[in-house]
């Protein structure tokens, strides 16, 4: 069943000097308790998309879209009232840096009680039951203890637990993470990711996950979205796009990175160039003026979404008949 | 093999930290009794978690800090006890390459003065520089219509760019890299890597190559040492380190990295550590690791293990290894 279902979304900002078009025409869906990735670099429009799905942006965004509809409600119909009922207690959001997301002046129990007696009207008392489960579910050593304790008193680990605490303390339906481990360390990423996929188990939430690290995509994610200038190029299950990727910007990513069981005198591939420039984003394909295999049809016309299979689908004017046949370098 | 470039021996950096009149003065040990060996020609990767103290090694390394206590020989001479002046004919010899692209680079200087100056302050006369930064500029891949453009009309992969140049330019035999590529997008961090390599096999230059990225550090370097709460736990080639790690912090924290391959990282037995680090402020007794190891014995908080040889050139600091 279809949870969310967003069609043709559009985002841009008005700076002084001109429109950053930060998404242009994306359409996507998470099924009930499925994990998606999206993946992509600073700038591909990642983070702005989840933002304008939740309606979180500043006042001089602008957000267009055919529909979004979440659980069967259209999203774009409800007020900023109705909305704001809806994030923290069926849409839960972990965001990238613990500490500057958590407010240092409140302790633990009050920001952890906050959306429990706000969402689900619960009394102190039965609150701070619910946060002390809470915590003992993101298996916070000694929870009576740290529930008195402020932000800054955790490490970089503890203060994420909080946060997911946080994120799923109402049951949400839905749960979005915006590189949720990039600013830990590599042990503690190992136990964030762990806790992640142990909810999804036991509660059944359906999570997006927003990162650049496709290591974090692969343990994950069960589907993927790969975005480059506010597209969708390529989206697919987690092995149509690892073992069977279509797209030659997703060939230049899995190209680029080493493997840590790959050979290491292998040279790694990188893609030339730099990301297009969002106030003036090219005519064509986005990836064109850094594709090698770029045809003249690229730099004018966007390419049409070419679907392979029931879940895989490419926006790529290589996937037309008439174009030549290209194999991805090894 | 070779004579080493840099003898790194029992090198100690001590931070005070707190001020309070009465009370003990409290220390920061952020490196504590390391030592190592750097050849010319290769990469010595440093791998560790935030707070292990790879970051001070480096900068100690090129005397950025003084350090408390060690010796760090440089082609036989101690460097560790020179003062600033003293220390400055090293200075041209070993350059430093920073993470941040956005904050190491002044703002308010050109391009071609940034790549300049470390030649001006070595005092280089005007024309040498010029003709020396359009050199730098075409071996990194900028153009020279960049020269007189500012920091924040670059992207953050030039940016890095202007960085390397700077270092290069007084053809030093020795770069700290610090975490260079961590700022950058993947696509980008495959540059940058690739252009590291290739000026090191034309000009022969020595990396210690500073990084949380354990796979970048397999690709890039030659030997790899492991750091946990400033100290050394296990140093190998990386080849030998990465296919038979002997520390069970070593083997906690390969198995952490998430493996871009859906299959594999489905089979993959990972070692969750349980707890965070320990501060480095006053660290109890015995070996850094034992608060958190699974294989914790009587001998690992009484005393802290010694690196010893468990296969050539293969060294672990483990009791588990007597």
């Amino acid at each position: 069943m279809k949870l969310l279902e967003v069609n043709n979304l559009n985002t841009s900002f008005s700076i002084g000097v001109g429109t950053v078009q930060a998404v242009r025409g994306i359409s996507f869906h998470v099924d009930q308790g499925e994990s998606v990735g999206i993946v992509g670099e600073s700038g591909s429009g990642k983070s702005v998309t989840m933002l304008s799905v939740m309606g979180l942006l500043p006042n001089y965004a602008a957000i267009t879209a055919d529909s979004i509809r979440f659980d069967g409600r259209e999203m774009t119909q409800l007020s900023p009232r109705e909305l704001r009922a809806m994030h923290g207690s069926e849409i839960g959001m972990i965001f990238q840096d613990p500490m500057t997301s958590l407010n240092p002046l409140f302790t633990v129990e009050s920001q952890l009680t906050e959306p429990l007696r706000i969402h689900r009207n619960m009394r102190k008392a039965q609150a701070r039951a619910r946060a002390l489960e809470l915590l003992r579910q993101v298996e916070i050593p000694n929870p009576e203890a740290r529930l008195k304790q402020y932000p800054h008193e955790l490490s970089g680990g503890l203060r994420q637990r909080v946060m997911i605490a946080i994120a799923v303390a109402c049951g949400p339906k839905m749960v979005i993470a915006d590189e949720p481990t990039t600013a830990l360390d590599v042990t503690i990423q190992a136990q964030i990711l762990d806790l992640l996929n142990h909810l999804k188990q036991t509660t059944q939430t359906s999570i997006i996950m927003i990162t650049h690290d496709l290591g974090v995509i692969a343990s994950m994610c069960s589907r993927i979205l790969v975005m480059y200038g506010g597209t969708i190029c390529e989206e697919g299950t987690a092995r149509e796009i690892f073992y069977a990727p279509k797209h030659p910007y997703t060939w230049g990513l899995l190209n680029s990175i080493p493997r840590i069981n790959g050979d290491p005198e292998e040279k790694l591939i990188p893609i030339k160039g730099t990301p297009p420039d969002m106030l003036m984003p090219p005519k064509g394909c986005p990836f064109a003026p850094r594709c090698r295999y770029c045809m003249p049809v690229c730099r004018e016309y966007m390419p049409p979404r070419t679907v392979l299979s029931d879940t895989h689908a490419v926006s790529c004017h290589l996937m037309h008949p008439k174009a030549p046949k290209v194999a991805r370098e090894v | 093999m070779a004579e080493p470039l840099i003898q790194v021996r029992n090198l100690k950096m001590y931070f005070p930290v707190g001020t309070s009149l009465f009370a003990k003065r409290r220390q920061l040990k952020a490196v504590d009794d390391v030592s190592f060996d750097l050849f010319p020609g290769e990469t010595f990767g440093l791998v560790g978690e935030s707070g292990c103290g790879k970051t001070t090694v480096g900068r100690t390394l090129v005397r950025l800090y003084k350090p408390t206590d060690g010796q760090i020989l440089y082609r036989g001479e101690d460097i560790a006890p020179l003062d600033e002046k003293a220390v400055m004919p090293y200075r041209r010899r070993m350059q430093m390459i920073f993470q941040d692209p956005y904050a190491s680079l002044n703002p308010r200087m050109t391009v071609s003065s940034i790549i300049g100056e470390p030649m001006r302050l070595q005092g280089a006369v005007q024309d040498e520089i010029t003709a020396r930064v359009a050199e730098l500029v075409e071996q990194v891949g900028l153009k020279k219509d960049h020269l007189n453009r500012y920091p924040h009309e670059f992207s953050g992969g030039q940016r890095q760019r202007i960085g390397i140049a700077r270092a290069l330019a007084m053809r030093p035999e020795f770069i700290v890299c610090d975490e260079p590529i961590s700022a950058l997008d993947v696509s980008i961090q495959a540059q940058v890597i690739n252009m590291l390599e290739e000026l090191q096999d034309s000009l022969g230059i020595t990396y210690l190559f500073v990084s949380h990225d354990l796979s970048m550090v397999r690709h890039i370097s030659h030997r790899v040492g492991v750091m946990y709460l400033g100290h050394m736990v296990e140093l190998a080639s990386a080849q030998e380190l990465y296919s038979n790690m002997q520390h069970p912090y070593t083997q906690a924290l390969m198995s952490a990295v998430p493996i871009a391959d859906p299959d594999l990282a489905e089979q993959s037995n990972r070692i969750v550590l349980q707890g965070d680090v320990p501060q480095p402020i006053d660290p109890p007794a015995g070996c850094p690791f034992a608060s958190r190891c699974r294989h914790c014995m009587k001998a690992c908080t009484e005393k802290n293990p010694e690196m010893r040889e468990v296969a050539p050139g293969h060294w672990v600091a483990c009791h588990l290894m007597n």
